[in-house]
C-alpha cells in the first residue's frame, strides 16, 4: 500500500522524460528495490504474518518520522552538507511541544508551532555557521548534537508525560484511514520530489553539491538554498519529535531521539544519496527508509535480539555502499 | 655524494617519441638529446606538445612509441617511480611541496631517514642544510615551506631533486610565478647546476631566457620538432619563425576574424578606468559594442585577475567599471551578471563544469530561475532553448540528458559558453579566459565562429585572455599586451601578427601603450 502511493513521486524525480521506459531503468538506478522485494518475500515466508495489514501499518508509522527527516536531510546532503544534530533536535522538539501542551495547557496547534520555531532556531544556527561562515558542517552539527542535547536536559531535567487528548491527535488520529504521521510523511515525500524536479532551487541544490565554485560563478546564490535546507531539516526533526512525543505520550531529555541522527543518515545513504554531494533522489530515500523499517520489523517478528538487529543494520549500510558502487557495473 | 656526474655519454636521449590522444598526435617522433652539463631549452606554443613530452618523461603517460634513455639505461615506458629512480626530476609550475611541512621534511618526504624506527630529524636537517647551500637557498631546514616566498619554495624542490641524486632536471616555465629578482637568482642556480654536471631541460616562453641560459634549443609545433640547434649564433627571428610556422596559419580569406571594425566607430560598451587589485593595475580598457579585444600575456601576467575582478570574483582595490555608461560595482558574480557581464573561466573542471549533471542543466543552469513561472520550472521552454543552443554552437552529441563528463573538451566548453549566449540571457560584455584551453582544433574553430558572430550580430563586447598567439590573431580585432599586471602595448589591424605578439612579450620595453581614447 505504501509503495503504490509513492510511484508518482518516483516519476517526478527524474523529470517527465523518464515516463518512457521507467521500469527497468528504475531498477538499475535503485538496486535496493530488488533487495527490498526479496527481503519482504523472505520475511513473509518465514513469519507468515509480515504482510498483514496491522503489521504493515506498524512499519509505516515507524517509517513515517524517519521519512519526515530523511527527505530534507537528503536534499541537504545532495547540496554538499551534513546534519548530525537531528537526534537532539527531535528530543528538544518533543519536549517543547509536550511541555506547551501538557504543562502550559496550550492548544496542540500552538504546542506544535512552538516546537517548529525551536527547530527553526537550531537549523538557523547550523546554517549560519556552515553556509555563511564556511565552517565544516560535520564539525558544526556534531557539536550541535551535544549542545542541543545538553540544552534539552538543562531545560527539562525531568521526564514529561500526560500531554492530553488533544495532543495525542497528532500521532494517533487517522485521515481517510491512514495514520496522521504517515499522511505527513507522504506529503513530505511528494513535496521533496516536486522540489527537486520542478523548482529552480531544486536544480541549484544539485549544482551546488557537484561544483560549488562553478555554481557561484554561474550567479547562483550558493549560501541561501543550503541555509534554507538546514532550517527545514531541523524544523522537520522538531516535528518528528512532537509526533513521537504524541505517540508515546512522553518525552525524556536524555533518551528521546538518541541515535536517530545515525539511523536517518543510514536511510539516506542506503537510498543512494552520495555523501560527497551532487546526486540522489527522493525515491531512493523512500527505499532506504522502507528497507530499514522492514528489516527491523521482520527481525523483531522473528524474535531476533536487538543487538543482532543493530548489527544487521550496520552490515546493511556497508552492503548498501558496496551495492551502490558495484550494482551499476553489474547491470551494464 | 653527488652521484654520477659529467660523462661523455649524453645523460638524456629521447628517440622517436610519439604519443596520440584519441587520434590527435600530441608528439610525433620527437628526438632530443641533452648531454650532462648542458641546458636544453624547449620552446613552443601552448598545445605544441611540451607538456606531453615532460609527462612522458616523468612517467605520467606511457608513450606510444620511442625510447627514453637516462644515464645509459633505455626505457620504452616509465612509471613515475621508475622515472625518479632513473634520475629524472621534474619541477612543475605548480610545485609539489607540502606547505605545512618544514623544508627538511619536504626534501626527505617519502625517503625519510630513520634511527631506531623514528625519523632522524637532526641528520635530515644537516643533509638538508648542505643541499640548500648547493642551490644557494637562504632558508633554514626548519622553516615551514608555506611561509617561504615562491622562489625559495622552488629551490626547496630543486634541493629535493638533488637529494634523490637526479641527473636530469626538467624545469617547466620556472620563472612564470617569480618576481624579476627571483628569476635572476634562479638563472644563477641553473648555471651552477649545469657546472655541477646535471642535464637540464628548460621549458619556457621567453626567448630572452633561452639566449641567456641555454646551450641548445628545440622548438616543437603540433607535436613535431621544427627546429633544433645550438643557441649561440641564432637570431631571435629564426626561433620566432620556428614557433609560429612557415605560413600564417589563418589566411586573410577565412571568415574567423569578422570584419566588425567598420570605419564608423561603434559606441563604447565596456569602460574600465584605473582598475587595480592585488597583483595588477592600474588597467584601462575600452571595448566597443561588437568588438573583440584580446589580453595577451604569459601565465602569471595578471590577465586572469583582471577578468575575475571585472566579474566580481575578486575585489578591486580601486578604479571604475562601466557597462554602457552605467557604473558597475560587482562584489559577487551575481552582481556582475545582473549588470550584463559574464565570464567563461579558464579552469573548466574546477570552475566551469558540473560533470555528473546533464548537458542541459550545465548549459541552462543560470537560466532556470529567470525562465520559471511562479516558482515552477518552465521545462518546455528549457528544452526548446537548449535545442536552439545546440544548433547555434554545434554541440555533439546534441543529447540533453547526457552527463557533461561524457562530452569532449570542446563540447564541454560549448556547454559552459552556452550558459551566457542563449536567448534566456542577455549579455552585454562577455569575458573569456583561455577560451579554447584543452579544446581540439575543430571545436576551436567553431568556438571562434560562435564568439565572432555573437559580437557581429548581437553587438556584444568581448574581452578575452589568452597565452596563445595563434588564438589572438584568429579571434581578436585588437590586442592589449599584459605584462606584470599592466598593459604594456597594443596591436591591431595589420600589426596584429603572431610574430609581433611574441616579440612584444619577450621585450617588454617597446611600444608603450597610448591611453586609447
Amino acid at each position: 500500500m505504501t509503495t503504490a502511493t509513492t510511484s508518482p513521486a518516483d516519476r517526478l524525480v527524474p523529470g517527465p522524460r523518464a515516463l518512457a521506459g521507467s521500469g527497468l531503468d528504475t531498477v538499475r538506478r535503485h538496486p535496493l528495490l530488488v533487495v527490498l522485494a526479496l527481503m519482504v518475500l523472505v520475511f513473509q515466508l518465514t513469519t507468515g504474518s509480515f504482510l498483514d495489514g496491522g503489521n504493515l501499518r506498524g512499519i509505516a508509522t515507524d517509517a513515517a518520522t524517519l521519512t519526515l527527516v530523511a527527505v530534507p536531510l537528503a536534499l541537504l546532503v545532495i547540496s554538499g552538507y551534513l546534519d548530525l544534530s537531528v537526534g537532539s533536535t527531535v528530543a528538544l522538539g518533543g519536549l517543547v511541544a509536550g511541555w506547551l501542551a501538557g504543562q502550559q495547557h496550550l492548544s496542540p496547534v500552538v504546542a506544535v508551532l512552538g516546537a517548529l520555531v525551536v527547530g527553526a532556531a537550531v537549523g538557523a544556527v547550523n546554517g549560519i555557521l556552515c553556509c555563511y561562515l564556511g565552517l565544516s558542517s560535520f564539525i558544526v552539527t556534531l557539536g550541535m548534537l551535544t549542545a542541543v542535547r545538553g540544552l534539552a536536559q538543562q531545560l527539562f531535567p525531568l521526564p514529561l508525560s500526560g500531554f492530553g487528548s488533544g495532543f495525542a491527535w497528532l500521532g494517533g488520529s487517522r485521515i481517510a484511514g491512514i495514520d496522521a504521521p504517515v499522511v505527513i510523511a507522504l506529503l513530505v515525500l511528494v513535496a521533496g520530489a516536486l522540489f527537486l524536479a520542478l523548482t529552480p532551487a531544486g536544480r541549484h541544490v544539485f549544482a551546488i553539491g557537484v561544483n560549488r565554485e562553478a555554481a557561484h560563478l554561474s550567479g547562483i546564490s550558493v549560501r541561501r538554498t543550503p541555509f534554507a535546507l538546514f532550517v527545514v531539516t531541523s524544523v522537520a526533526a522538531a516535528l518528528a519529535g512532537a509526533i513521537k512525543a504524541s505517540v508515546l505520550d512522553s518525552a525524556v531529555a536524555g533518551t528521546s531521539g538518541a541515535g536517530f541522527e545515525l539511523t536517518v543518515l543510514t536511510a539516506v545513504l542506503l537510498g543512494g544519496v552520495a555523501l560527497t554531494g551532487g546526486s540522489g533522489s527522493v525515491f531512493g530515500v523512500l527505499l532506504g527508509v522502507l528497507f530499514l523499517g522492514c528489516l527491523q520489523n521482520g527481525l523483531t517478528l522473528l524474535n531476533v535480539p536487538t543487538f543482532w538487529q543493530q548489527m544487521a543494520q550496520g552490515i546493511a549500510l556497508a552492503a548498501g555502499a558496496a551495492l551502490a558502487y558495484f550494482g551499476p557495473r553489474l547491470t551494464r | 655524494m653527488t652521484g654520477k656526474t659529467g660523462m661523455a655519454e649524453p645523460n638524456l636521449r629521447i628517440r622517436g617519441l610519439s604519443k596520440s590522444f584519441g587520434g590527435v598526435r600530441a608528439l610525433d617522433r620527437v628526438d632530443l638529446t641533452v648531454p650532462a652539463g648542458q641546458v636544453h631549452a624547449l620552446l613552443g606554443h601552448n598545445g605544441a606538445g611540451k607538456s606531453t613530452l615532460i609527462k612522458c618523461l616523468g612517467g605520467a603517460f606511457p608513450p606510444d612509441a620511442g625510447t627514453i634513455e637516462v644515464g645509459g639505461s633505455s626505457h620504452t615506458r616509465l612509471s613515475p617511480r621508475e622515472s625518479i629512480a632513473a634520475g629524472v626530476a621534474i619541477i612543475f609550475q605548480t610545485l609539489s611541496v607540502v606547505d605545512s611541512l618544514t623544508v627538511a621534511e619536504n626534501i626527505f618526504l617519502g625517503q625519510e631517514w630513520t634511527k631506531y624506527g623514528r625519523i632522524d630529524r637532526r641528520a635530515q636537517e644537516d643533509v638538508a642544510a648542505g643541499l640548500l647551500q648547493r642551490v644557494a637557498a637562504n632558508c633554514s631546514p626548519r622553516d615551514r615551506v608555506g611561509e617561504l616566498p615562491m622562489g625559495q619554495r622552488q629551490l626547496v624542490e630543486i634541493a629535493k631533486a638533488l637529494s634523490r641524486s637526479a641527473s636530469v632536471l626538467v624545469l617547466d616555465e620556472p620563472t612564470a610565478a617569480l618576481s624579476g629578482a627571483e628569476s635572476d637568482a634562479l638563472a644563477e642556480r641553473v648555471e651552477d647546476l649545469r657546472t655541477q654536471g646535471l642535464a637540464i631541460v628548460y621549458v619556457t616562453h621567453l626567448l630572452a631566457e633561452v639566449e641567456r641560459l641555454a646551450d641548445t634549443v628545440t622548438v616543437l609545433r603540433d607535436g613535431r620538432v621544427t627546429h633544433q640547434s645550438e643557441v649561440s649564433g641564432r637570431s631571435r627571428q629564426e626561433l620566432v619563425d620556428a614557433i609560429v610556422g612557415p605560413a600564417p596559419p589563418v589566411s586573410p580569406g577565412t571568415t574567423t576574424r569578422a570584419p566588425a571594425r567598420s570605419d564608423a566607430p561603434r559606441p563604447v560598451c565596456l569602460t574600465v578606468d584605473g582598475l587595480r587589485g592585488p597583483g595588477f593595475g592600474p588597467v584601462d580598457v575600452d571595448v566597443a559594442e561588437g568588438e573583440i579585444v584580446g589580453l595577451f600575456g604569459l601565465i602569471g601576467s595578471g590577465r586572469t585577475r583582471v577578468l575575475e575582478t571585472l566579474f566580481g570574483r575578486r575585489r578591486a582595490s580601486g578604479g571604475t567599471v562601466r557597462v554602457k555608461g552605467r557604473a558597475v560595482e560587482a562584489t559577487r558574480p551575481a552582481d556582475a551578471l545582473a549588470a550584463g557581464i559574464a565570464l567563461v573561466p579558464a579552469d573548466r573542471r574546477r570552475q566551469g563544469l558540473f560533470p555528473v549533471l546533464s548537458a542541459q542543466d550545465n548549459a541552462l543552469l543560470p537560466a532556470i530561475r529567470p525562465l520559471a513561472r511562479r516558482g515552477v520550472r518552465a521545462l518546455r521552454a528549457e528544452r526548446r532553448i537548449f535545442g536552439a543552443l545546440c544548433e547555434a554552437v554545434g554541440l555533439r552529441p546534441a543529447r540533453p540528458g547526457l552527463p557533461a563528463a561524457a562530452f569532449s573538451g570542446g563540447n564541454q566548453q560549448k556547454l559552459v559558453l552556452g550558459r551566457w549566449i542563449n536567448e534566456a540571457h542577455h549579455v552585454d560584455v562577455l569575458l573569456l579566459d583561455e577560451p579554447t584551453q584543452g579544446v581540439d582544433v575543430g571545436a576551436r574553430q567553431e568556438i571562434y565562429q560562435v564568439v565572432s558572430s555573437l559580437a557581429a550580430q548581437g553587438g556584444t563586447a568581448v574581452l578575452f585572455a589568452s597565452s596563445d598567439p595563434e588564438e589572438v590573431v584568429a579571434l581578436a580585432h585588437r590586442c592589449l599586451i599584459v605584462s606584470a599586471g599592466r598593459i604594456t602595448g597594443e596591436l591591431s589591424g595589420a600589426e596584429l601578427t603572431e610574430a609581433a605578439l611574441l616579440s612584444a612579450v619577450h621585450d617588454p620595453a617597446p611600444a608603450t601603450s597610448e591611453g586609447a581614447a
